[in-house]
């Protein structure tokens, strides 16, 4: 490497293309980098291969189908929004959702939270080089998805939420099952916490890597996790108490205070995760042993439901704290059967901006874990494309991954020695 | 919190101001929805900035109302510690004949991706945006098709119902 | 280092957590292989246990529906059509998303929804 020297000459410096398929990301995106000797010095990326017209669906449908719609739009953040969408619709027509609706509506939604910071944690593992950790993690996911499916009838797909309230009840007999996992994931998340954050050679690559000061995640308006990890305190949970959240005291997680140094780099963000794992297991437990006897639903007669909402007209807002941030619907009703307008915005569209500042400085190996750190909700698999003064090398998508397996390789030597 | 918002509004742009009301429909979430002519919109989005620095722009939203569009503009404005966030939504109307609106990147750059998907969807160009590429459509779909439009340059005649069979 | 070198000792020790298919090693011709576990000559591994209120295929019961259509009206994936001529309503399985949103509407219980997962098909109608 020392060979290419930095001299801010153009010909030195070739255009390197990752995408729009790639493993460390999990939808087809495309960048492009600038890159002189082994630094990336100019970033750029192109969304739009995976465009549905979900927002022009929702104009020929009416609210009730819309739940399931919402529902596919990211096979991950599954409650999160037809949760925003089903307050959104509340808000425009004025419904109050039930007490134990509300309980049964968060233990859900924390429950989404843990599945998918593991899922997250085995990725960034598998990215590093870890395969093993990562079918450790899985493993350990398992037991989540276990317990979803007992409560919900699926894994992914869970189809529980409705207008005004939830569609099926937590009997009391399901509550023995559901304790006992939190108790077997409080041991595990203390197992996966040492491997992960204790691991010398993880530090080494994690630490200092991609960093996002706190100045541009707040001009650059990030949210979630990537925010958080960077010192700004902001969560809807905390910020706009609504569901159970308004009965318990939900804090927002920065490494501050969990008693860390913040210095907002892809170590600081797996430590927020982390801990937020910590944080949904309390608030599930605590959500059980509080939890009131009453009607799960607002209007348990559907037509009813649907001649009431036909009626009715004015524009709402509904968010969430998805596991990635915040996610907010628009939408305006007319007095139709069908919407008239649905926005739709997920936490990845804020976060987007942010990879800039991010991935300037970095090395090509790191690009797969700074690209996944944001935790992007896209998926995919491809080849690089690289052209050098004209000609192209076809790179094949193992390339990437083994670059980056093999920096991990040559740093635990470097360790050693 | 919403009330002082309001009123440090009326105090200063007082005439530039169409309509304002705060609404709570459910209890807990309050909304203050403003309604602003295209020729003060940036004016108002500096003074929001001004008077509160922590403010954050969430997203831009729009709808076509048959003889204007409609844009809306979402923002947040939060108090340091558990004061909590007020939501603040900045509505303004612009003619099918000449869609332009200023672009407001320079107050928050954080803006350009909702202001690039503004312009791709529904016609509307912004001035002075500084990239004004495609960003949620691919390069191949077809130019002087805005998705989000109920007219003539609407998608319908693209669309594919495929739940009617394959019978192409 | 040594945190996952112990646990993943600790995995060599345990059994594998996958599920298993009914039979170790693929049989030369499935037809005798059913027959002999039939007659009780080899043990097959049982199937996955799917929890109760599982969401898995629709079935309907011409008898007790009336007609009202709701269900038509209700379903995210027009997967229920109603066919004038025949004055019946028909199910299109492989449009279908297992929702049971047409199951929670009925109000005779003419749908119901089953545990069946396995659909897996060649053709699309």
């Amino acid at each position: 490497m020392k060979k290419i020297a930095d001299t801010g000459n153009e010909q030195n410096s070739f255009t390197f293309c990752v995408g729009p398929v790639h493993p460390a990301l999990k939808e087809p995106l495309q960048f492009t980098f600038k890159i002189e000797g082994e630094r990336v010095k100019k970033v750029d990326f192109m969304l739009s291969h995976v465009h549905r017209g979900i927002e022009w669906m929702g104009t020929r449908r009416n609210p009730i189908q819309i739940i399931y719609l919402a529902e596919r739009i990211c096979g991950i953040c599954n409650i999160s929004h037809p949760f925003a969408f089903c307050r959104a619709v509340e808000s425009v027509a004025g419904i109050e959702v039930p007490p134990r609706a509300e309980y049964i509506r968060t233990i859900n939604a924390e429950l989404e939270r843990i599945h998918s910071h593991l899922l997250w944690a085995g990725i960034a593992a598998h990215e590093l080089g870890f395969d093993s950790v990562l079918h450790y993690i899985l493993k350990a996911r398992e037991r989540v998805l276990d317990i979803i499916e007992y409560i919900t009838g699926n894994r992914i797909t869970k189809g529980i939420m409705m207008i005004g309230g939830v569609r099926r009840d937590i009997s009391k007999k399901q509550y023995r099952k559901i304790i006992e996992a939190m108790e077997y994931y409080k041991k595990q998340v203390k197992k996966i916490s040492d491997i992960l954050l204790k691991d010398h050679v993880v530090k080494a690559r994690t630490i200092n890597t991609g960093i996002l000061s706190k100045a541009d995640a707040i001009k650059l308006c990030a949210v979630g996790p990537t925010a958080r990890a960077s010192g700004v305190k902001r969560d809807v949970r905390q910020d706009e108490p609504y569901a159970a959240y308004k009965y318990l005291d939900v804090e927002a997680i920065t490494p501050a205070t969990i008693g860390k140094e913040t210095r907002g780099d892809v170590y600081d963000r797996t430590l927020v995760r982390l801990a937020e794992i910590r944080q949904s297991v309390n608030i599930i437990v605590e959500c059980l042993k509080s939890m009131p006897e009453g009607k799960i639903a607002y209007e348990d007669k559907i037509p009813k439901l649907l001649a009431e909402l036909k009626s009715v007209e004015g524009e709402g807002i509904g968010r969430h704290e998805a596991p990635r941030g915040e996610v907010l619907h628009y939408i305006k009703l007319i007095g139709n059967e069908t919407l008239f307008s649905w926005k739709v915005r997920a936490p990845t569209y804020a976060n987007l901006l942010s990879w800039v500042p991010m991935l300037l400085g970095a090395q090509i190996a790191d690009i797969p874990i700074i690209a996944a750190s944001t935790d992007p909700c896209l998926s995919c698999t491809n080849r690089a494309v690289i052209t050098k003064h004209g000609k192209h090398v076809v790179i094949d998508h193992e390339a990437l991954h083994e670059l980056s397996v093999k920096k991990t390789l040559a740093l635990r030597k470097v360790k050693h020695d | 919190m919403l009330k002082d918002i309001l009123d440090s509004f009326k105090r200063e742009l007082g005439e530039k101001i169409i309509e304002a009301r705060i609404e709570e429909k459910v209890k807990g979430e309050k909304r203050l929805w403003l309604v602003v002519r295209k020729d003060s919109f940036k004016r108002v989005v500096k003074h929001l900035f001004l008077a509160y620095p922590n403010t954050r722009f969430a997203v831009a939203s729009g709808y076509d109302a048959d003889t204007h569009i409609t844009l809306i503009y979402h923002f947040f404005v939060s108090l340091e510690g558990k004061a909590g966030d007020a939501s603040v939504n900045i509505k303004v109307d612009v003619p099918k004949n000449n869609p332009v609106l200023p672009t407001i990147t320079d107050i928050v750059p954080g803006a350009l991706i909702s202001e690039r998907e503004l312009q791709e969807m529904l016609g509307v160009k912004i001035k002075d945006i500084p990239d004004p590429r495609r960003i949620f459509l691919s390069n191949d779909f077809p130019k002087g098709i805005y998705p989000w439009r109920r007219d003539e340059y609407g998608p319908e005649r693209i669309v594919r119902d495929l739940h009617r069979g394959d019978k192409e | 280092m040594i945190v996952i070198a112990k646990e993943l000792v600790k995995q060599l020790l345990k059994k594998p957590f996958t599920n298993l298919f009914p039979a170790k090693y693929a049989p030369k011709s499935i037809k005798q292989f059913l027959r002999d576990a039939k007659e009780g000559k080899v043990k097959l591994n049982p199937p996955v246990v799917v929890p109760p209120n599982f969401r898995g295929k629709i079935e309907y019961d011409e008898k007790k529906c009336i007609r009202c259509k709701l269900c038509t009206r209700v379903c995210p994936a027009k997967a229920l059509e109603y066919v004038e001529k025949e004055n019946i309503i028909k199910y299109h399985l492989f449009r279908c998303a297992f929702c049971g949103q047409c199951v929670d509407v009925c109000p005779t219980g003419a749908l119901k929804l089953t545990k069946e997962f396995l659909l897996a098909g060649y053709k699309k109608d």
